[in-house]
Protein backbone atom coordinates (compact mmCIF):
# COMPACT_ATOMS: atom_id res chain seq x y z
CA UNK A 1 0.00 0.00 0.00
CA UNK A 2 1.40 3.24 -0.93
CA UNK A 3 1.06 6.53 1.02
CA UNK A 4 1.39 9.83 -0.51
CA UNK A 5 1.59 13.17 1.59
CA UNK A 6 2.96 16.69 0.83
CA UNK A 7 4.65 17.13 3.96
CA UNK A 8 4.59 21.18 3.50
CA UNK A 9 1.28 21.54 1.99
CA UNK A 10 -0.01 23.24 5.10
CA UNK A 11 2.17 25.73 4.44
CA UNK A 12 0.72 26.72 1.12
CA UNK A 13 -1.36 29.78 1.26
CA UNK A 14 -3.96 28.06 -0.63
CA UNK A 15 -5.31 25.03 -0.76
CA UNK A 16 -8.01 23.07 0.78
CA UNK A 17 -6.24 20.39 3.12
CA UNK A 18 -7.98 19.61 6.30
CA UNK A 19 -5.80 19.51 9.49
CA UNK A 20 -5.82 20.35 13.40
CA UNK A 21 -2.71 22.59 14.59
CA UNK A 22 -1.48 21.20 17.86
CA UNK A 23 0.95 24.10 19.79
CA UNK A 24 3.61 22.86 21.82
CA UNK A 25 5.86 24.49 24.31
CA UNK A 26 8.33 26.48 22.24
CA UNK A 27 8.82 29.75 20.49
CA UNK A 28 6.25 30.07 17.82
CA UNK A 29 7.00 30.28 14.27
CA UNK A 30 5.83 33.30 12.14
CA UNK A 31 4.49 30.82 10.11
CA UNK A 32 1.58 29.94 12.85
CA UNK A 33 -0.64 32.80 11.84
CA UNK A 34 -0.75 31.37 8.37
CA UNK A 35 -1.54 27.35 10.17
CA UNK A 36 -4.17 28.72 12.64
CA UNK A 37 -6.51 29.97 10.50
CA UNK A 38 -7.11 27.22 7.99
CA UNK A 39 -7.01 24.30 10.56
CA UNK A 40 -9.98 22.59 11.59
CA UNK A 41 -9.68 22.06 15.01
CA UNK A 42 -6.53 24.09 17.32
CA UNK A 43 -5.18 22.99 20.38
CA UNK A 44 -2.18 23.50 23.17
CA UNK A 45 -0.64 21.62 24.93
CA UNK A 46 0.57 22.65 28.39
CA UNK A 47 3.11 25.84 28.22
CA UNK A 48 2.21 25.78 24.30
CA UNK A 49 -0.69 28.30 25.41
CA UNK A 50 1.43 30.86 26.87
CA UNK A 51 3.62 30.74 24.07
CA UNK A 52 0.01 31.52 21.95
CA UNK A 53 -0.84 34.10 24.58
CA UNK A 54 2.38 35.56 24.38
CA UNK A 55 2.75 35.55 20.84
CA UNK A 56 -0.81 36.77 20.12
CA UNK A 57 -0.94 40.08 22.61
CA UNK A 58 -3.55 42.48 20.96
CA UNK A 59 -5.40 40.22 19.27
CA UNK A 60 -5.27 37.26 21.57
CA UNK A 61 -9.46 36.75 20.60
CA UNK A 62 -8.63 36.03 17.15
CA UNK A 63 -5.90 32.67 18.06
CA UNK A 64 -8.50 30.75 20.64
CA UNK A 65 -7.78 27.33 20.89
CA UNK A 66 -10.62 24.69 21.39
CA UNK A 67 -8.82 23.17 24.22
CA UNK A 68 -5.66 23.29 26.11
CA UNK A 69 -4.82 19.80 27.89
CA UNK A 70 -2.08 18.53 29.31
CA UNK A 71 -0.90 18.51 33.51
CA UNK A 72 -1.11 22.06 33.90
CA UNK A 73 2.83 22.54 35.49
CA UNK A 74 3.90 24.88 32.67
CA UNK A 75 0.66 26.99 31.91
CA UNK A 76 0.86 30.26 33.55
CA UNK A 77 -2.01 30.91 35.72
CA UNK A 78 -3.04 34.29 33.96
CA UNK A 79 -3.01 32.29 30.63
CA UNK A 80 -5.39 29.67 32.13
CA UNK A 81 -7.52 31.91 33.39
CA UNK A 82 -7.38 34.22 30.29
CA UNK A 83 -8.34 31.19 28.26
CA UNK A 84 -11.35 29.86 29.98
CA UNK A 85 -13.06 32.63 30.51
CA UNK A 86 -13.14 32.89 26.55
CA UNK A 87 -14.82 29.60 26.95
CA UNK A 88 -11.50 26.92 25.88
CA UNK A 89 -12.04 23.86 27.61
CA UNK A 90 -9.13 23.21 29.87
CA UNK A 91 -8.58 19.40 30.10
CA UNK A 92 -6.43 17.98 32.25
CA UNK A 93 -4.22 15.01 31.77
CA UNK A 94 -2.19 14.16 34.43
CA UNK A 95 -0.51 10.72 33.49
CA UNK A 96 2.99 10.83 33.99
CA UNK A 97 3.81 8.23 32.01
CA UNK A 98 2.84 10.11 28.62
CA UNK A 99 3.90 13.41 27.53
CA UNK A 100 1.68 16.33 27.20
CA UNK A 101 2.01 15.74 23.73
CA UNK A 102 0.83 12.09 23.64
CA UNK A 103 -1.97 12.80 25.77
CA UNK A 104 -3.33 15.86 23.94
CA UNK A 105 -2.62 13.58 20.29
CA UNK A 106 -5.51 11.26 22.65
CA UNK A 107 -7.96 14.51 22.69
CA UNK A 108 -7.56 15.76 19.64
CA UNK A 109 -8.49 12.42 18.27
CA UNK A 110 -11.54 11.66 20.41
CA UNK A 111 -13.16 15.22 19.15
CA UNK A 112 -12.02 14.98 15.56
CA UNK A 113 -13.79 11.49 16.04
CA UNK A 114 -16.77 13.19 17.91
CA UNK A 115 -17.52 15.37 15.87
CA UNK A 116 -17.22 13.46 12.95
CA UNK A 117 -14.63 15.37 10.64
CA UNK A 118 -12.51 14.84 7.68
CA UNK A 119 -8.93 15.09 8.41
CA UNK A 120 -5.95 14.81 6.30
CA UNK A 121 -3.06 15.13 8.89
CA UNK A 122 -1.97 16.41 12.15
CA UNK A 123 0.00 19.64 12.18
CA UNK A 124 2.46 20.38 15.28
CA UNK A 125 4.41 23.60 16.31
CA UNK A 126 7.48 23.23 17.87
CA UNK A 127 8.94 20.08 19.78
CA UNK A 128 12.29 20.28 18.12
CA UNK A 129 14.28 22.30 19.78
CA UNK A 130 15.65 23.35 23.08
CA UNK A 131 15.30 20.27 25.76
CA UNK A 132 17.21 17.29 24.38
CA UNK A 133 15.03 14.89 26.22
CA UNK A 134 11.98 16.97 25.08
CA UNK A 135 13.18 16.41 21.70
CA UNK A 136 13.47 13.30 22.07
CA UNK A 137 10.10 12.56 23.60
CA UNK A 138 8.40 14.89 20.38
CA UNK A 139 10.03 12.10 18.55
CA UNK A 140 9.05 9.21 20.69
CA UNK A 141 5.50 10.65 20.19
CA UNK A 142 5.45 10.11 16.54
CA UNK A 143 5.67 6.54 17.12
CA UNK A 144 2.82 6.61 20.21
CA UNK A 145 0.55 8.20 17.17
CA UNK A 146 0.16 5.25 15.45
CA UNK A 147 -1.87 3.86 18.66
CA UNK A 148 -3.76 6.88 18.94
CA UNK A 149 -4.74 8.12 15.89
CA UNK A 150 -4.54 6.66 11.90
CA UNK A 151 -3.83 10.56 10.79
CA UNK A 152 -0.33 11.44 9.87
CA UNK A 153 1.15 13.66 12.35
CA UNK A 154 4.17 15.76 11.34
CA UNK A 155 6.12 18.25 13.49
CA UNK A 156 7.23 21.22 12.39
CA UNK A 157 9.74 24.11 14.34
CA UNK A 158 12.07 26.55 12.30
CA UNK A 159 13.44 25.30 9.61
CA UNK A 160 12.82 21.61 9.80
CA UNK A 161 9.70 19.18 9.94
CA UNK A 162 10.02 15.43 11.03
CA UNK A 163 7.43 12.89 10.44
CA UNK A 164 7.22 8.81 10.89
CA UNK A 165 6.98 6.79 8.04
CA UNK A 166 5.61 3.43 8.75
CA UNK A 167 6.63 0.20 6.80
CA UNK A 168 5.81 0.45 3.47
CA UNK A 169 5.96 2.21 0.64
CA UNK A 170 5.85 5.99 0.77
CA UNK A 171 5.65 8.99 -1.82
CA UNK A 172 6.34 12.35 -1.25
CA UNK A 173 5.49 15.21 -2.96
CA UNK A 174 8.28 17.81 -2.86
CA UNK A 175 7.47 20.29 -5.37
CA UNK A 176 5.10 23.06 -2.83
CA UNK A 177 8.09 25.58 -3.28
CA UNK A 178 9.09 25.74 0.39
CA UNK A 179 10.99 22.96 0.96
CA UNK A 180 14.94 23.78 1.58
CA UNK A 181 17.48 22.48 0.54
CA UNK A 182 18.25 19.79 2.85
CA UNK A 183 16.46 16.24 4.02
CA UNK A 184 17.28 13.47 5.70
CA UNK A 185 16.27 9.84 6.72
CA UNK A 186 16.50 8.70 10.23
CA UNK A 187 16.37 5.67 11.40
CA UNK A 188 15.27 6.49 14.72
CA UNK A 189 14.68 3.30 17.10
CA UNK A 190 15.68 0.47 15.40
CA UNK A 191 17.76 -0.28 12.19
CA UNK A 192 15.81 -0.07 8.97
CA UNK A 193 17.19 -3.12 6.87
CA UNK A 194 15.78 -2.38 3.50
CA UNK A 195 15.62 0.82 2.71
CA UNK A 196 14.89 1.97 -1.19
CA UNK A 197 14.58 5.73 -1.91
CA UNK A 198 13.75 7.52 -5.10
CA UNK A 199 14.08 11.33 -5.91
CA UNK A 200 16.96 12.07 -4.22
CA UNK A 201 20.67 13.12 -4.50
CA UNK A 202 21.86 10.13 -2.57
CA UNK A 203 19.51 6.97 -3.35
CA UNK A 204 19.36 3.83 -1.40
CA UNK A 205 18.77 0.85 -2.83
CA UNK A 206 17.57 -2.11 -0.63
CA UNK A 207 20.22 -0.06 1.92
CA UNK A 208 19.94 -0.83 5.69
CA UNK A 209 19.71 2.29 7.59
CA UNK A 210 20.98 2.37 11.26
CA UNK A 211 22.60 4.48 14.30
CA UNK A 212 26.24 3.10 14.04
CA UNK A 213 26.11 2.16 10.16
CA UNK A 214 24.37 4.76 7.92
CA UNK A 215 22.30 7.88 9.03
CA UNK A 216 20.93 9.92 5.87
CA UNK A 217 21.76 13.62 6.60
CA UNK A 218 22.34 16.47 4.84
CA UNK A 219 20.62 14.56 1.90
CA UNK A 220 18.88 16.71 -0.87
CA UNK A 221 16.59 16.25 -4.10
CA UNK A 222 17.50 15.40 -7.65
CA UNK A 223 14.90 18.08 -8.75
CA UNK A 224 11.95 15.78 -9.81
CA UNK A 225 9.70 17.22 -6.94
CA UNK A 226 9.01 13.94 -6.25
CA UNK A 227 10.68 11.52 -3.44
CA UNK A 228 9.60 7.75 -3.11
CA UNK A 229 10.65 5.48 0.43
CA UNK A 230 10.29 2.03 0.96
CA UNK A 231 11.04 0.96 4.21
CA UNK A 232 10.87 -2.20 6.07
CA UNK A 233 10.81 -0.84 9.86
CA UNK A 234 9.77 2.83 10.92
CA UNK A 235 11.78 5.72 9.38
CA UNK A 236 11.65 9.34 10.09
CA UNK A 237 12.04 11.45 7.13
CA UNK A 238 12.93 15.02 7.94
CA UNK A 239 13.25 17.89 5.61
CA UNK A 240 13.76 21.96 5.68
CA UNK A 241 11.32 24.69 5.30
CA UNK A 242 12.37 27.15 3.25
CA UNK A 243 12.66 30.51 5.66
CA UNK B 1 34.24 5.68 31.79
CA UNK B 2 37.99 7.04 31.74
CA UNK B 3 39.54 4.88 29.32
CA UNK B 4 42.64 5.83 27.93
CA UNK B 5 44.09 6.07 24.89
CA UNK B 6 46.61 2.94 25.50
CA UNK B 7 46.71 -0.45 25.07
CA UNK B 8 45.08 -0.91 28.54
CA UNK B 9 41.85 0.59 27.09
CA UNK B 10 41.56 -2.43 24.78
CA UNK B 11 42.32 -4.73 27.47
CA UNK B 12 39.41 -3.57 29.67
CA UNK B 13 36.90 -3.39 26.37
CA UNK B 14 37.55 -6.93 25.84
CA UNK B 15 36.79 -8.12 29.00
CA UNK B 16 33.18 -10.05 29.07
CA UNK B 17 32.19 -8.13 32.20
CA UNK B 18 32.50 -5.17 31.68
CA UNK B 19 31.90 -2.43 33.87
CA UNK B 20 32.79 1.03 33.70
CA UNK B 21 32.79 4.01 36.10
CA UNK B 22 31.75 6.78 33.60
CA UNK B 23 32.29 10.15 35.04
CA UNK B 24 30.53 11.95 32.70
CA UNK B 25 29.10 14.65 35.04
CA UNK B 26 32.17 14.95 37.16
CA UNK B 27 34.22 14.87 33.68
CA UNK B 28 32.02 18.03 32.39
CA UNK B 29 31.59 19.61 36.15
CA UNK B 30 35.26 19.13 36.77
CA UNK B 31 36.13 21.09 33.25
CA UNK B 32 33.59 23.64 34.02
CA UNK B 33 35.10 24.53 37.53
CA UNK B 34 37.51 26.46 38.15
CA UNK B 35 40.27 24.85 39.37
CA UNK B 36 38.94 22.75 41.53
CA UNK B 37 40.76 19.86 42.56
CA UNK B 38 39.01 16.33 43.36
CA UNK B 39 41.98 14.14 44.83
CA UNK B 40 39.43 11.76 46.40
CA UNK B 41 38.06 10.99 43.08
CA UNK B 42 41.19 10.75 41.09
CA UNK B 43 41.65 7.08 42.63
CA UNK B 44 38.27 6.52 42.16
CA UNK B 45 38.91 7.42 38.35
CA UNK B 46 41.63 4.53 38.04
CA UNK B 47 37.96 2.55 37.38
CA UNK B 48 38.48 -0.89 36.71
CA UNK B 49 42.01 -1.03 38.66
CA UNK B 50 40.58 0.29 41.78
CA UNK B 51 39.07 -0.88 44.76
CA UNK B 52 35.88 0.40 43.65
CA UNK B 53 35.81 -1.83 40.77
CA UNK B 54 35.06 -4.51 42.72
CA UNK B 55 32.66 -3.01 44.60
CA UNK B 56 30.46 -2.42 41.86
CA UNK B 57 30.78 -6.28 40.31
CA UNK B 58 27.92 -6.99 43.01
CA UNK B 59 27.42 -10.08 41.74
CA UNK B 60 30.84 -11.53 42.48
CA UNK B 61 31.93 -12.17 38.73
CA UNK B 62 34.24 -8.86 38.39
CA UNK B 63 37.33 -10.08 36.71
CA UNK B 64 40.07 -8.08 37.81
CA UNK B 65 41.96 -6.96 34.69
CA UNK B 66 45.62 -6.66 34.80
CA UNK B 67 47.32 -3.92 36.69
CA UNK B 68 49.73 -1.66 35.19
CA UNK B 69 52.18 0.59 37.50
CA UNK B 70 50.84 3.39 35.38
CA UNK B 71 47.00 2.93 36.18
CA UNK B 72 47.72 2.23 39.80
CA UNK B 73 49.26 5.52 40.84
CA UNK B 74 46.95 8.48 41.25
CA UNK B 75 47.13 11.05 37.67
CA UNK B 76 48.67 13.73 38.86
CA UNK B 77 48.93 15.74 42.30
CA UNK B 78 45.85 18.17 41.42
CA UNK B 79 43.59 15.36 39.84
CA UNK B 80 42.70 17.74 37.09
CA UNK B 81 40.60 16.23 34.42
CA UNK B 82 42.53 16.06 30.76
CA UNK B 83 40.07 16.98 27.97
CA UNK B 84 40.19 17.68 24.55
CA UNK B 85 37.19 20.75 22.97
CA UNK B 86 35.89 20.10 19.67
CA UNK B 87 33.59 23.43 18.91
CA UNK B 88 30.43 22.56 15.94
CA UNK B 89 28.81 25.19 14.47
CA UNK B 90 26.30 25.89 16.60
CA UNK B 91 25.68 29.19 18.82
CA UNK B 92 28.13 29.01 21.46
CA UNK B 93 27.70 28.72 25.22
CA UNK B 94 29.43 30.94 27.97
CA UNK B 95 30.49 27.98 29.46
CA UNK B 96 33.22 27.66 26.28
CA UNK B 97 35.41 30.53 27.80
CA UNK B 98 36.29 27.82 31.05
CA UNK B 99 36.00 24.80 29.06
CA UNK B 100 38.65 26.19 26.39
CA UNK B 101 41.26 27.51 29.09
CA UNK B 102 41.53 24.24 30.34
CA UNK B 103 41.62 21.96 27.16
CA UNK B 104 44.54 19.89 26.05
CA UNK B 105 43.73 20.42 22.69
CA UNK B 106 40.90 22.46 21.00
CA UNK B 107 39.45 22.08 17.70
CA UNK B 108 37.00 23.54 15.51
CA UNK B 109 34.51 21.54 12.65
CA UNK B 110 34.46 23.95 9.93
CA UNK B 111 31.29 26.47 10.94
CA UNK B 112 32.57 25.89 14.04
CA UNK B 113 35.75 28.16 13.33
CA UNK B 114 33.32 31.11 12.19
CA UNK B 115 31.32 30.61 16.11
CA UNK B 116 34.45 30.98 17.59
CA UNK B 117 35.74 33.89 15.33
CA UNK B 118 32.73 35.88 15.98
CA UNK B 119 32.50 35.42 19.99
CA UNK B 120 36.07 35.82 20.68
CA UNK B 121 36.27 39.42 18.83
CA UNK B 122 38.74 41.44 20.57
CA UNK B 123 40.83 38.81 22.08
CA UNK B 124 41.09 36.15 19.08
CA UNK B 125 44.69 35.17 19.76
CA UNK B 126 43.57 33.88 23.47
CA UNK B 127 41.83 31.31 21.36
CA UNK B 128 43.62 29.64 18.69
CA UNK B 129 42.48 26.42 18.04
CA UNK B 130 45.14 23.82 17.50
CA UNK B 131 43.36 23.10 13.74
CA UNK B 132 39.92 23.46 11.86
CA UNK B 133 38.96 20.77 9.72
CA UNK B 134 36.05 20.43 7.76
CA UNK B 135 35.13 20.14 3.91
CA UNK B 136 35.14 24.22 4.52
CA UNK B 137 31.53 24.64 3.17
CA UNK B 138 30.78 26.57 5.63
CA UNK B 139 33.92 28.64 7.16
CA UNK B 140 34.21 32.56 5.88
CA UNK B 141 37.41 33.25 3.43
CA UNK B 142 38.07 35.65 6.15
CA UNK B 143 37.72 33.39 9.43
CA UNK B 144 40.38 30.63 8.01
CA UNK B 145 42.30 32.65 6.85
CA UNK B 146 43.02 34.79 10.36
CA UNK B 147 43.40 31.35 12.02
CA UNK B 148 45.85 30.09 9.12
CA UNK B 149 47.74 33.47 9.55
CA UNK B 150 47.81 32.70 13.54
CA UNK B 151 49.38 29.22 12.66
CA UNK B 152 46.45 27.12 13.72
CA UNK B 153 46.26 23.77 10.91
CA UNK B 154 43.66 24.28 8.48
CA UNK B 155 42.85 20.31 7.40
CA UNK B 156 40.81 19.34 4.70
CA UNK B 157 38.30 16.53 5.08
CA UNK B 158 36.44 16.25 1.80
CA UNK B 159 35.03 12.86 2.16
CA UNK B 160 31.00 13.86 1.84
CA UNK B 161 30.00 10.13 3.71
CA UNK B 162 30.60 11.28 7.05
CA UNK B 163 30.00 15.02 9.15
CA UNK B 164 32.55 17.40 9.83
CA UNK B 165 32.09 16.35 12.97
CA UNK B 166 33.04 12.51 12.29
CA UNK B 167 35.91 13.66 10.59
CA UNK B 168 37.21 16.04 13.07
CA UNK B 169 37.14 13.36 15.82
CA UNK B 170 39.27 11.78 13.30
CA UNK B 171 41.78 13.91 13.23
CA UNK B 172 42.09 14.54 16.83
CA UNK B 173 42.24 11.14 17.82
CA UNK B 174 45.11 11.02 15.41
CA UNK B 175 46.59 14.15 16.81
CA UNK B 176 46.28 12.56 20.55
CA UNK B 177 47.79 9.71 19.45
CA UNK B 178 50.73 11.12 17.93
CA UNK B 179 51.21 13.27 21.00
CA UNK B 180 50.69 10.70 22.88
CA UNK B 181 48.53 12.73 25.48
CA UNK B 182 46.40 11.31 28.24
CA UNK B 183 42.99 12.14 27.59
CA UNK B 184 39.80 11.19 29.65
CA UNK B 185 37.03 12.76 27.42
CA UNK B 186 36.44 14.44 24.43
CA UNK B 187 33.81 17.57 25.03
CA UNK B 188 32.01 18.79 21.88
CA UNK B 189 30.06 22.32 21.92
CA UNK B 190 27.16 22.19 19.72
CA UNK B 191 25.44 19.96 17.80
CA UNK B 192 21.65 19.82 19.76
CA UNK B 193 20.03 22.39 18.13
CA UNK B 194 19.26 24.04 14.83
CA UNK B 195 18.91 21.57 11.66
CA UNK B 196 16.78 18.55 12.87
CA UNK B 197 18.62 16.44 10.62
CA UNK B 198 22.05 18.02 11.90
CA UNK B 199 20.85 17.00 15.58
CA UNK B 200 20.61 13.46 14.42
CA UNK B 201 23.79 13.62 12.80
CA UNK B 202 25.62 14.51 16.01
CA UNK B 203 23.97 11.29 17.43
CA UNK B 204 25.34 9.01 14.75
CA UNK B 205 28.80 10.77 15.43
CA UNK B 206 28.47 8.86 18.74
CA UNK B 207 27.62 5.76 17.40
CA UNK B 208 30.99 6.39 14.75
CA UNK B 209 33.17 8.04 18.26
CA UNK B 210 33.51 4.16 18.91
CA UNK B 211 35.12 2.75 16.13
CA UNK B 212 36.90 6.20 15.54
CA UNK B 213 38.74 6.81 19.45
CA UNK B 214 38.62 4.52 22.76
CA UNK B 215 37.84 8.23 24.14
CA UNK B 216 34.50 9.32 25.76
CA UNK B 217 32.70 11.56 23.33
CA UNK B 218 30.30 13.93 25.04
CA UNK B 219 28.23 16.89 23.64
CA UNK B 220 26.77 20.33 25.19
CA UNK B 221 24.56 22.85 24.16
CA UNK B 222 22.93 25.04 26.37
CA UNK B 223 21.40 23.45 29.07
CA UNK B 224 21.74 19.42 27.64
CA UNK B 225 24.26 17.38 27.33
CA UNK B 226 24.61 13.65 25.89
CA UNK B 227 26.51 10.78 25.55
CA UNK B 228 25.84 7.59 24.54
CA UNK B 229 26.43 4.39 27.02
CA UNK B 230 27.92 1.01 25.62
CA UNK B 231 26.24 -2.44 26.37
CA UNK B 232 27.54 -3.27 30.48
CA UNK B 233 27.44 -1.34 33.49
CA UNK B 234 27.65 2.74 34.34
CA UNK B 235 28.05 4.70 36.99
CA UNK B 236 27.21 8.16 36.35
CA UNK B 237 28.46 10.96 39.32
CA UNK B 238 25.83 13.72 39.16
CA UNK B 239 26.45 15.46 42.64
CA UNK B 240 28.88 18.29 40.95
CA UNK B 241 26.33 20.75 41.92
CA UNK B 242 25.86 21.86 38.02
CA UNK B 243 23.12 19.24 37.32
CA UNK B 244 19.85 20.42 36.17
CA UNK B 245 17.04 18.61 37.26
CA UNK B 246 15.86 16.38 34.38
CA UNK B 247 17.99 13.13 32.59
CA UNK B 248 16.73 10.80 30.43
CA UNK B 249 17.71 7.41 28.79
CA UNK B 250 17.00 7.53 24.69
CA UNK B 251 17.68 3.85 23.06
CA UNK B 252 18.41 5.83 20.12
CA UNK B 253 19.13 3.46 17.53
CA UNK B 254 17.64 -0.06 18.79
CA UNK B 255 15.64 -0.94 21.55
CA UNK B 256 17.66 -1.89 24.58
CA UNK B 257 15.60 -5.25 25.93
CA UNK B 258 17.55 -5.07 29.48
CA UNK B 259 17.93 -1.33 30.94
CA UNK B 260 18.50 -1.27 34.97
CA UNK B 261 19.05 1.76 36.77
CA UNK B 262 19.95 3.27 40.28
CA UNK B 263 19.83 6.57 41.30
CA UNK B 264 16.92 7.80 39.28
CA UNK B 265 13.29 8.86 40.83
CA UNK B 266 11.51 6.71 37.87
CA UNK B 267 14.14 3.24 37.96
CA UNK B 268 13.96 1.02 35.67
CA UNK B 269 14.99 -3.09 36.44
CA UNK B 270 15.69 -5.28 33.85
CA UNK B 271 12.75 -2.89 31.81
CA UNK B 272 13.03 -2.38 27.80
CA UNK B 273 13.26 0.65 26.71
CA UNK B 274 12.55 1.48 22.98
CA UNK B 275 10.66 3.95 20.63
CA UNK B 276 6.98 2.69 20.21
CA UNK B 277 7.05 1.52 24.11
CA UNK B 278 8.83 3.46 26.49
CA UNK B 279 11.38 6.13 26.11
CA UNK B 280 12.87 7.53 29.40
CA UNK B 281 12.47 11.56 29.56
CA UNK B 282 11.70 14.13 32.29
CA UNK B 283 13.82 11.66 34.18
CA UNK B 284 15.05 13.08 37.44
CA UNK B 285 17.54 12.01 40.48
CA UNK B 286 16.91 10.49 43.77
CA UNK B 287 18.84 12.62 45.62
CA UNK B 288 21.95 9.72 46.09
CA UNK B 289 24.31 12.05 43.55
CA UNK B 290 25.10 8.63 41.74
CA UNK B 291 23.53 6.87 38.98
CA UNK B 292 23.94 3.51 37.48
CA UNK B 293 22.81 2.13 34.61
CA UNK B 294 22.87 -1.26 32.73
CA UNK B 295 22.18 -1.76 29.16
CA UNK B 296 22.30 -4.67 26.79
CA UNK B 297 22.53 -2.44 24.04
CA UNK B 298 24.29 1.29 23.16
CA UNK B 299 21.90 3.59 25.38
CA UNK B 300 22.18 7.31 24.96
CA UNK B 301 22.23 9.26 28.58
CA UNK B 302 20.96 13.13 28.40
CA UNK B 303 20.74 15.66 31.57
CA UNK B 304 20.56 18.94 31.91
CA UNK B 305 23.20 21.43 32.87
CA UNK B 306 22.53 24.19 35.48
CA UNK B 307 22.12 27.48 33.58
Amino acid sequence: MEHAITPLEPLLPAGNLKYCLVILNQPLDKCFRRLWHKALLRACADGGANRLYDATEGERESFLPEFISGDFDSIRPEVSEYYAIKGCELISTPDQDHTDFTKCLEVLQKKIAEKDLQVDVIVTLGGLAGRFDQIMASVSTLFQATRITPLPVTIIQEESLICLLQPGKHKLCVDTGLEGEWCGLIPVGQPCKRVTTTGLKWNLTNHMLSFGTLVSTSNTYDGSGVVTVETDHPLLWTMAIKT
Amino acid sequence: MLLRSTGYTREIKEKEDREKELWVTGDVGLALMPGRQRETETAARLGANSSLYAKFSDEGSAKTPALTREQVQPRGSKGNLKYCLVILNQPLDKCFRRLWHKALLRACADGGANRLYDATEGERESFLPEFISGDFDSIRPEVSEYYAIKGCELISTPDQDHTDFTKCLEVLQKKIAEKDLQVDVIVTLGGLAGRFDQIMASVSTLFQATRITPLPVTIIQEESLICLLQPGKHKLCVDTGLEGEWCGLIPVGQPCKRVTTTGLKWNLTNHMLSFGTLVSTSNTYDGSGVVTVETDHPLLWTMAIKT
